[in-house]
C-alpha cells in the first residue's frame, strides 16, 4: 500500500504500475493490487481519470493530496519502527 | 462472444455491487489485456498467455470478495473467542436438562425405557439447534458494519488450574457405562433371554426366585460401584481408602455371584431342561466352576492393579 501510494505520485494505470512495483522489488499479485487500488480510491487516497487516447481506454490513478498526507504519516510509522530495530539490533549486538 | 476473458469477467462482476460493475468490467478487461499482450510479446501464443493470466488472478469469486471489501469468514477473530465461549456454555447445561425434562415427561406418561431415547434425541436435536442460531448471530453481527461493545476480557475469567489427576474422564465413563449395561442386563435377561421354553414363552438365564434376595442386592452393590466411579474421579487420583473401597465393592459382588455358582443357584434350572447340554451335572459344575475362577481371577487381577496404581500415585 505504502509503495502503491509512493508510485502512483506519477500518475499510472494497473498493469503498468504493476510491473513498476515488480521491478523495484515489490511483487505483489495483480488480484490483490488491482482491487486496492479500487479501495485507496474509495478512500480518497487516489484519485483516477480515464485515458481513451490510447489502443485501450485505462484508468490513471494518481496519489491525492490526502494520499500525501497519510503516506506522510506512514512513512513516519516506518522509520519509527526501522530506527527501534537498528537500536535493538546494536543492543543485543553490544 | 465468449472467450475464457468473457467467462472470467462474468464470473468476477456476478457478485459486485451494480453501481460499478461497468466500471470494473472495463478496467479489469484492459488490465487482463495488458497482461497477456506482455506475454504474447515474450513468445507465447494467445490461448496459453490468456489461461495463465487467468490462473494468475486466481478464483473469480476471491477476486470479487476482494473488490466488494468482503468478509470471507463466517466468524473472524474479532468474534470467535466469545461465540466458542457463549457456545461452550449454552451447551453444557441446556441440552441436557432439556432431555431429561422430555424423559421424565415421557416416563411419566408411561412410556418406559422408549423415554431414554425420547430425552436423547430431543437433547441432540436442542443441541443442534443451539449450534445453529448462535453461529447464525454471530455471522449477521461479523457482516454489520459497526462494531459491538464487547465486555473486555479480565483476569476474573481465568478458570481453576486443573488438578492434576491420573484418573481420566474416559476411563470414569467407560466404567459406568459397563456398570450400567450391566445393572440394564439383570432385568432385561428376565424377560427377553432369546431362549424360550417349550411353551415358546421367554426363559430367564438366572433363576428367577434370586429375585428374592440376591440380584437386587447385586444391583444395589453395582449402584454403589456407580457412585464410588464419580467420587473417585472428583478427587482425581487412587488413595488407600478409595482402594479399600474398592475391594469391598468389588468382593461384594464376585463372592456372591461365585457362592451362586458354586452351590448351582445362579442359572434358572429350567436351563438345563431346554439345553441339553447343560442338563448334565458335570457339564454345569465344570462350567461353574469355569466362570468362577474367571470372576475370581479377574478381582484377584483388578485389585492388585489398584494396589500398584494406589501406591504410585500416593507416593
Amino acid at each position: 500500500m505504502v509503495a502503491s501510494l509512493v508510485a502512483l505520485r506519477r500518475p499510472d494505470y494497473g498493469y503498468a504500475l504493476l510491473q513498476r512495483l515488480t521491478d523495484h522489488g515489490f511483487p505483489v499479485d495483480a488480484n490483490t493490487l488491482y482491487p486496492l487500488l479500487r479501495r485507496l480510491e474509495d478512500q480518497g487516497l487516489l484519485t483516477s481519470e480515464w485515458n481513451t487516447e490510447e489502443s485501450r481506454p485505462r484508468k490513471f490513478y494518481r496519489t491525492s493530496d490526502e494520499g500525501e498526507s497519510m503516506l506522510g504519516r506512514l512513512l513516519d510509522d516506518l522509520a519509527a519502527v526501522q530506527t527501534s530495530i537498528t537500536g535493538l539490533i546494536q543492543g543485543v549486538d553490544r | 462472444m465468449n472467450t475464457l476473458t468473457d467467462r472470467y469477467l462474468a464470473a468476477t462482476l456476478r457478485s459486485v455491487p451494480t453501481q460499478r460493475r461497468d466500471e470494473i468490467a472495463t478496467e479489469l478487461r484492459a488490465s487482463i489485456q495488458d497482461m497477456i499482450d506482455d506475454r504474447t510479446g515474450g513468445g507465447q501464443d494467445d490461448a496459453t498467455a490468456e489461461r495463465d493470466v487467468l490462473t494468475e488472478l486466481g478464483n473469480p469469486d476471491l477476486l470479487a470478495a476482494r473488490y466488494a471489501d468482503r468478509r470471507l469468514q463466517l466468524i473472524g477473530p474479532t468474534y470467535y473467542l466469545v461465540w466458542l465461549r457463549l457456545l461452550k456454555l449454552l451447551l453444557s447445561f441446556i441440552p441436557a436438562l432439556v432431555g431429561t425434562i422430555v424423559a421424565v415427561v415421557e416416563a411419566a406418561g408411561g412410556k418406559g425405557f422408549g423415554a431414554v431415547g425420547t430425552g436423547l434425541v430431543t437433547a441432540l436435536e436442542v443441541a443442534v439447534q443451539i449450534a445453529f442460531w448462535l453461529t447464525l448471530v454471530f455471522a449477521l453481527i461479523e457482516r454489520s458494519q459497526p462494531t459491538m461493545d464487547l465486555p473486555d476480557w479480565t483476569v476474573d475469567q481465568l478458570p481453576d488450574v486443573p488438578a492434576h489427576r491420573d484418573i481420566s474422564l474416559a476411563d470414569t465413563i467407560a466404567s459406568v457405562a459397563m456398570l450400567v449395561l450391566t445393572i440394564g442386563y439383570l432385568p432385561f435377561q428376565h424377560y427377553r433371554s432369546w431362549v424360550d421354553d417349550a411353551a415358546g414363552d421367554n426363559l430367564p438365564i438366572l433363576d428367577p426366585a434370586l429375585w428374592s434376595f440376591w440380584l437386587p442386592l447385586l444391583i444395589a452393590v453395582l449402584l454403589a460401584s456407580v457412585v464410588f466411579e464419580i467420587v473417585k474421579y472428583r478427587i482425581g487420583r487412587w488413595n488407600w481408602t478409595l482402594f479399600g473401597v474398592k475391594a469391598v465393592l468389588s468382593l461384594a459382588f464376585a463372592v456372591p455371584v461365585v457362592w451362586l455358582l458354586l452351590t448351582d443357584r445362579l442359572l434358572n434350572p429350567a436351563l438345563g431342561e431346554r439345553l441339553s447340554w447343560l442338563a448334565e451335572g458335570d457339564n454345569r459344575n465344570t462350567l461353574g466352576a469355569a466362570i468362577a475362577v474367571g470372576v475370581a481371577a479377574v478381582l484377584v487381577w483388578d485389585l492388585v492393579d489398584t494396589a500398584l496404581k494406589t501406591r504410585r500415585q500416593t507416593a
